[in-house]
């Protein structure tokens, strides 16, 4: 049997040895790409087996143990996320190639986002992060240009407010290496001490993954860069470079950073998510284009999953972590699934302003569909994945007390309903004359189908979850 | 210590002017200005480390080459933004952030 | 000493300040040169002469280079009123840069930096270096080494990615006695490069410093009116070679594998011939990406005659 830390070297070193593949010999960068997304599904499955069987493990790169070396931790969150990344990565891949535009630069492109994100979901030391999450974000600001026109100012913001955040996050790293001497998470978790530079360190390091994760309210960026960037790649940023971000931020703050937590910035955290929840769902709501309502949802999702910061302490807290995981987990399902399916929408039309989209009629009718599934898991209407988030989340919320939390999520979720209904409505309209094959047509609706469908079904996988998820309730790992 | 402070001197000026900067060019050499202070805030601590510390040292190495990176494509990005192309909406030079 | 330290920072904050704030772009950018040259003495302060040598060649030299011919590109090169705006903003910015100030320097002042130079100095014997730097870069951290050639890599696709590359390369007017200078120089970045890559593995020096003076050293001969012979097309060695550090890189993390070894670990016995292979390569990486960076875009398929007059 293959060991499972070989897989996980797999899941790094296979997309970067793809990019280099599809940047040197272009003509074969589709087979390359399938190639990699088959072997990067068949490792993340297995990784994830492998957790649900023995549980997480962590290793050492180069033999080094820290404090000196780099680690890679594996648990059911990062092992769960890595699952993800190969799916949407995977789906986004095959419309991609269904669509049959000549960009061969985008190939290279992917695989480097879909490598940067797999080593940040195995990442366990702080540098290593920071380096990982620069790759991430030039690979995802060329991705965003590569609509060229009224992207390029998109890419553009996003470029600043990222390296805004990364290098205010490098600040934190400094004073806490200033300050413990190590990098790795488990041993700043082990000597964390709650003092002047630990907080400013995890403080600074906090506010620049929440700049990079498009929290409400450093969300300006988010909206037009996901809803101008080419159909792939607004799915790819809503369902994984943002869950990246927020998957950073907890990891750190359940584990090196735990001794810092208290009611300030737990009620903190649980504002800021609030906000966005509210904000984002009213925004989108007035959003007059297709992809900028779902961009706009991106920022409110992103508040659900927030709320685990305040929810996943005390009483509840293994069910409100794990609700906020499959939480995102559902959202990058659905998302990327709207975003691929607004797509095809768009181009069987040429445009994708709401007021005169044509209903669900020959030509379309796969992307609607997709659209009322991942719709239904964003709402959260059972049994789908984004259900049963939302069902352990309020259990935990419910567990604990947290009134205000319970009532924030079912609050977000009636914005949610609203605004997927907005949407939705469009698909009663009478159909529009589509011309044949405008949407690329069959096969570019599949993989948008496809996730719709995982995100519906997610709900059904509740043992296998837990069961995933039950090894490192909130611990961040093994210390 | 003197290079400690100097390193929060020139990150208090690199992000003001990150902020309030006009012209885009600004802010990508408010941005580098930023990232000196970082590095030069690590490198200080690995001095004042008992014996000299190499781990940050190769850390700003790496740091720099990444920032020389990040720098030429926000270049090449700003080279394409300028160029008037169309009802291209923003051009450099005028920028909200 | 400190009279000379204080001197020195209150240059690189004027300099900062001149770059970040005061009106004419030209003069930010030179005055952000001139820091980076600064800051390279600095580092030889601080005792970090490795990054001394990195810093003047690529935060002051290639930097610089790449600043000032975006600058020649820039449609909008002028500013309305002050570069910054006057609004009430620094009701905001004076407290709030000063709060954030003086919290660096407290928690400054409490750090107790225990450092992992012991650490690495116990390892060294075994990572087949003598120079500490070195021995973190291309064996201890290797895999951040990785994706940092990887991110250089990255750039250069993700500029090729906008479009082509604006023409001409070198700046319109050219002075004669920068042609000279350039095919002078030339062979002389080179040496002193292949100096400081023998230099590297006892002493300051290495890949970075030798990658970055040939890079340089490029875009000077291209400045001077050299062809840049980089040619973007499929066919041609050239992204074989723009590829090659982060191929042999990731070749060598997954070959030790084949050798029984976990990821990226070097046989005992095979570091220091392993670590002087990676040191090539990321050079080569390093000088090779400068080039293909500051040509801001792909560069045509063949350098013919109609390619430098497009």
């Amino acid at each position: 049997m293959i060991q499972p830390e070989s897989l996980v070297v797999l899941l790094v070193g296979l997309p970067l040895l793809g990019a280099i593949l599809t940047f040197v010999y272009p003509r074969a960068a589709t087979a390359v790409t399938a190639a990699c997304a088959a072997g990067m599904l068949g490792a993340a499955s297995g990784v994830a087996y492998a957790v649900m069987v023995g549980g997480g493990w962590s290793q050492d790169l180069g033999g080094w143990a820290p404090p000196l070396g780099i680690g890679w931790q594996v648990d059911g969150l990062s092992a769960s996320l890595l699952l993800l990344t190969a799916i949407v990565g995977s789906a986004g891949a095959a419309h991609r190639a269904v669509e049959g535009l000549d960009q061969p630069f985008f190939w290279p492109l992917w695989l480097f986002l879909w490598g940067a994100l797999n080593a940040l979901f195995l990442g366990a030391d702080l540098f290593n992060l920071y380096v990982a999450l620069e790759v991430l974000a030039l690979a995802a600001v060329a991705l965003i240009a590569m609509a060229g026109g009224g992207a390029l100012p998109a890419a553009w913001r996003y470029l600043l407010a990222s390296l805004l955040g990364s290098t205010v996050y490098l600040m934190g790293v400094a004073l806490l290496y200033g300050r413990y001497g190590a990098l790795d998470l488990g041993l700043i978790a082990g000597a964390l001490e709650p003092d002047l530079p630990s907080a400013l360190g995890a403080g600074l390091i906090c506010l620049g993954l929440l700049l990079k994760a498009a929290v409400f309210p450093l969300h300006f960026w988010l909206p037009s860069a996901h809803g101008r960037a080419p159909t792939v790649v607004s799915a790819a940023l809503s369902a994984l470079v943002v869950a990246a971000a927020w998957y950073l931020l907890v990891r750190l703050w359940f584990g090196p950073f735990a001794g810092l937590q208290g009611p300030g910035p737990d009620w903190l955290f649980g504002l800021i998510g609030t906000g966005a929840m509210l904000w984002g769902g009213l925004l989108a709501l007035v959003q007059r284009r297709l992809k900028m309502l779902i961009a706009y949802s991106t920022v409110s999702q992103l508040g659900f999953g927030l709320l685990v910061i305040p929810l996943a302490v005390g009483a509840g807290a293994e069910s409100a972590w794990r609700g906020a995981v499959v939480l995102v987990l559902a959202h990058g399902l659905a998302k990327a699934g709207l975003f691929l399916a607004a797509g095809s929408i768009a181009r069987a039309h040429g445009h994708d302003r709401l007021d005169a989209l044509g209903g669900m009629g020959a030509g379309v009718v796969l992307p609607w569909l997709a659209l009322v599934l991942a719709g239904a898991s964003l709402i959260g209407l059972p049994p789908s994945g984004g259900f049963l988030g939302k069902w352990w989340m309020l259990q935990g919320a419910l567990a604990a007390g947290g009134w205000v939390w319970v009532a924030a999520i079912l609050l977000g979720t009636l914005l949610t309903a609203v605004y997927v209904f907005r949407m939705l409505s469009v698909v009663i309209r009478p159909a529009a004359p589509v011309p044949p094959a405008g949407g690329g047509g069959l096969p570019g609706a599949l993989p948008a189908f496809v996730l719709a469908l995982l995100a519906l079904g997610l709900g059904l996988a509740a043992p296998v979850l837990e069961h995933l998820l039950s090894g490192d309730a909130m611990t961040g790992g093994p210390a | 210590m003197i290079y400690l402070v100097l390193a929060g001197v020139l990150f208090v000026i690199g992000l003001h002017g990150l902020f309030v900067a006009r012209h885009l060019l600004r802010k990508i050499l408010s941005l580098n200005v930023l990232s000196a202070a970082v590095f030069l805030f690590l490198v200080a601590l690995a001095r004042q480390a008992e014996p000299l510390d190499s781990v940050p040292h190769a850390i700003v190495l790496t740091g720099i080459v990444v920032s020389v990176s990040t720098t030429a494509v926000a270049l090449a990005l700003l080279v394409r933004l300028s160029r008037p192309r169309g009802n291209n909406a923003a051009p450099a030079g005028k920028e909200s952030r | 000493m400190l009279v000379f330290d204080a001197l020195l920072a209150g240059a690189l904050i004027w300099l900062a300040w001149q770059a970040t704030h005061t009106p004419g772009l030209f003069r930010s950018v030179i005055s952000f040169i001139v820091f980076g040259l600064l800051m390279a003495l600095a580092w030889v302060r601080l005792e970090a002469p490795d990054i001394a040598l990195a810093e003047a060649a690529i935060g002051a030299g290639a930097t610089g280079a790449l600043l000032l011919s975006a600058l020649g590109r820039l449609a909008v090169t002028h500013e309305a009123g002050t570069p910054w705006q006057e609004r009430p903003d620094l009701y905001f910015w004076i407290p709030a840069g000063a709060a954030l100030l003086g919290l660096l320097t407290l928690a400054a002042w409490a750090l107790p930096t225990p450092g992992l130079g012991d650490d690495v100095r116990r390892v060294l014997p075994d990572s087949g270096v003598a120079n500490p730097v070195t021995a973190v870069l291309l064996n201890i951290r290797a895999f951040d080494t990785l994706l940092e050639i990887g991110v250089l890599l990255l750039a250069t696709i993700a500029i090729w990615s906008l479009g082509r590359m604006p023409m001409p390369s070198a700046p319109a007017v050219r002075s004669p006695a920068l042609t000279a200078l350039g095919r002078v120089l030339f062979p002389m970045f080179v040496l002193v490069s292949a100096y400081l890559l023998w230099r590297g593995s006892h002493a300051p020096g290495g890949a970075f410093p030798a990658g970055a003076v040939v890079g340089a050293g490029g875009i000077l001969s291209i400045l001077a009116g050299a062809q840049p012979w980089l040619t973007g097309g499929v066919r041609g060695p050239w992204r074989i070679l723009l590829s090659l550090g982060f191929a042999t890189m990731l070749a060598v993390a997954w070959g030790v594998m084949a050798l029984g070894q976990p990821f990226f670990a070097y046989p005992p016995g095979l570091a220091g011939l392993i670590v002087l292979v990676l040191e090539l390569a990321a050079g080569l990486s390093i000088a090779m990406s400068l080039v293909a960076l500051y040509l801001a875009g792909q560069p045509p398929d063949h350098w013919g005659p109609e390619a430098a007059r497009r």
